[in-house]
């Protein structure tokens, strides 16, 4: 049995990744509670808040990781990490893609109605 | 007109057809009253609407002063290709035949519009394009624009098999399968050159008839040199894209 501290996975780190855990569910769900967040992305956020948490309890994990990539553990965090936020951000430009062209089709359709109440006012004039 | 397939229906009797021309305009104060009442006497049968694109000078009141002038206003700008489809939406609403694209800066010799209309009655092709560059004509490019476009344009007329030198022309007439396919899927900048693609995609056809640009009469291009080389890069990916795109027009999501 290999115990995380023998490869420099100290104990301040895992209470440092249950800290992030815990913090980042209850920031997350004061904003839902405040509608600022949707519970949509929620969702999203409390699942890395419980893997952060679930590394904290379980550092093991991470050692597992690391003899199986041939990474130091730090390395196997920072990578994924990283892995994770490309594939956020790049959900993102989706959601901003399908938002900008919704956005498109509502001001053209509002730029045509707004000519067609101009319109009708001016034959009721008449 | 009588000659056209879209002039004639089933029965026989010749009917004019209801053609349109869409004014995209942002900021065109100085020239869009020229050009306004040279369309009114060039061609004063067609129907006229000016897409003032979220305009920040006196645009609209110039377009105002000429009451059969339809003027769709966009509460803020949103770029030629969303402008344009706004027109192409108006036409397909409004059953109109045939479109045309005219700019307001006055560039675009209006007299030239019946001869592209009359080619697009007569089949010659869904889209016609006046092109600059196909015979003399007194119109001179800057050097780095000249490069940039015969780029693209070398580029679109490689993939849509050839005979179109000027793809990134804004002078156009297109009949009701065109526009109704713009209507559903149009480019965002530069649209002319993609959209060229997108036709070619949808087995509809473009060509080119010669017609005399005039200098801008006044304003300021709204295509900054600094971002020529970005568009074109951008524009290319987008026409790349194209070309491998499973759906295209109709079948678009979200619209």
């Amino acid at each position: 049995m290999i115990y995380p501290e023998q490869l420099g996975f100290q104990s301040i780190h895992r209470i440092g990744l249950l800290f992030f855990g815990l913090g980042l569910a209850v920031m997350v769900l004061e904003l839902v509670r405040r509608d600022l967040l949707r519970e949509k992305y929620a969702l999203l956020w409390l699942i890395t808040a419980g893997v952060g948490l679930f590394v904290g309890v379980f550092p093991q994990i991470i050692i597992i990781l690391s003899s199986l990539f041939r990474f130091q553990y730090l390395t196997v965090i920072v990578v994924g990490a990283l892995v994770f936020l490309f594939g956020l951000v790049l959900s993102f430009t989706i959601v901003l893609s399908r938002l900008a062209e919704r956005s498109r089709r509502l001001t053209q359709e509002i730029a045509l109605l707004k000519h067609e109440l101009a319109r009708l006012a001016k034959s009721d004039d008449s | 007109m009588g000659r056209g397939r879209l002039g004639r229906c089933k029965e026989g009797f010749v009917v004019r057809p209801r053609v349109l021309v869409i004014v995209p305009a942002h900021n065109e104060e100085e020239t869009i009253a020229t050009v306004l009442s040279n369309l009114r006497r060039e061609v004063p049968d067609y129907d006229v609407v000016v897409i003032d694109d979220g305009s920040t000078d006196k645009t609209a009141g110039q377009v105002q002063q000429f009451p059969d002038v339809a003027l769709i206003q966009m509460p803020f700008n949103v770029g030629i290709g969303a402008a344009m489809q706004t027109g192409f939406l108006y036409a397909v609403r409004h059953g109109y035949d045939i479109v045309v694209q005219c700019d307001a800066d006055g560039q675009h010799p209006v007299e030239a519009i019946p001869r592209l209309v009359q080619c697009v009655l007569d089949g010659k092709a869904d889209l016609i394009i006046g092109s600059r560059y196909v015979a003399d004509t007194c119109y001179k490019p800057t050097l780095g624009r000249r490069i940039g476009k015969s780029i693209l344009s070398r580029l679109v007329d490689a993939m849509i098999g050839g005979g179109i030198t000027d793809t990134t022309s804004g002078f156009r007439a297109a009949n009701k399968n065109v526009f109704s396919l713009f209507a559903h899927r149009y480019p965002d900048d530069y649209p002319e050159a993609e959209s060229l693609v997108l036709l070619h995609k949808n087995g509809l056809r473009a060509a080119e008839i010669p017609v005399n640009m005039l200098p801008r009469q006044g304003g300021r291009t709204s295509i900054k040199v600094s971002h020529g080389i970005y568009y074109m890069v951008k524009v290319a990916l987008a026409i790349f894209i194209d070309m491998f795109r499973r759906y295209t027009g109709m079948s678009r999501k979200g619209t």
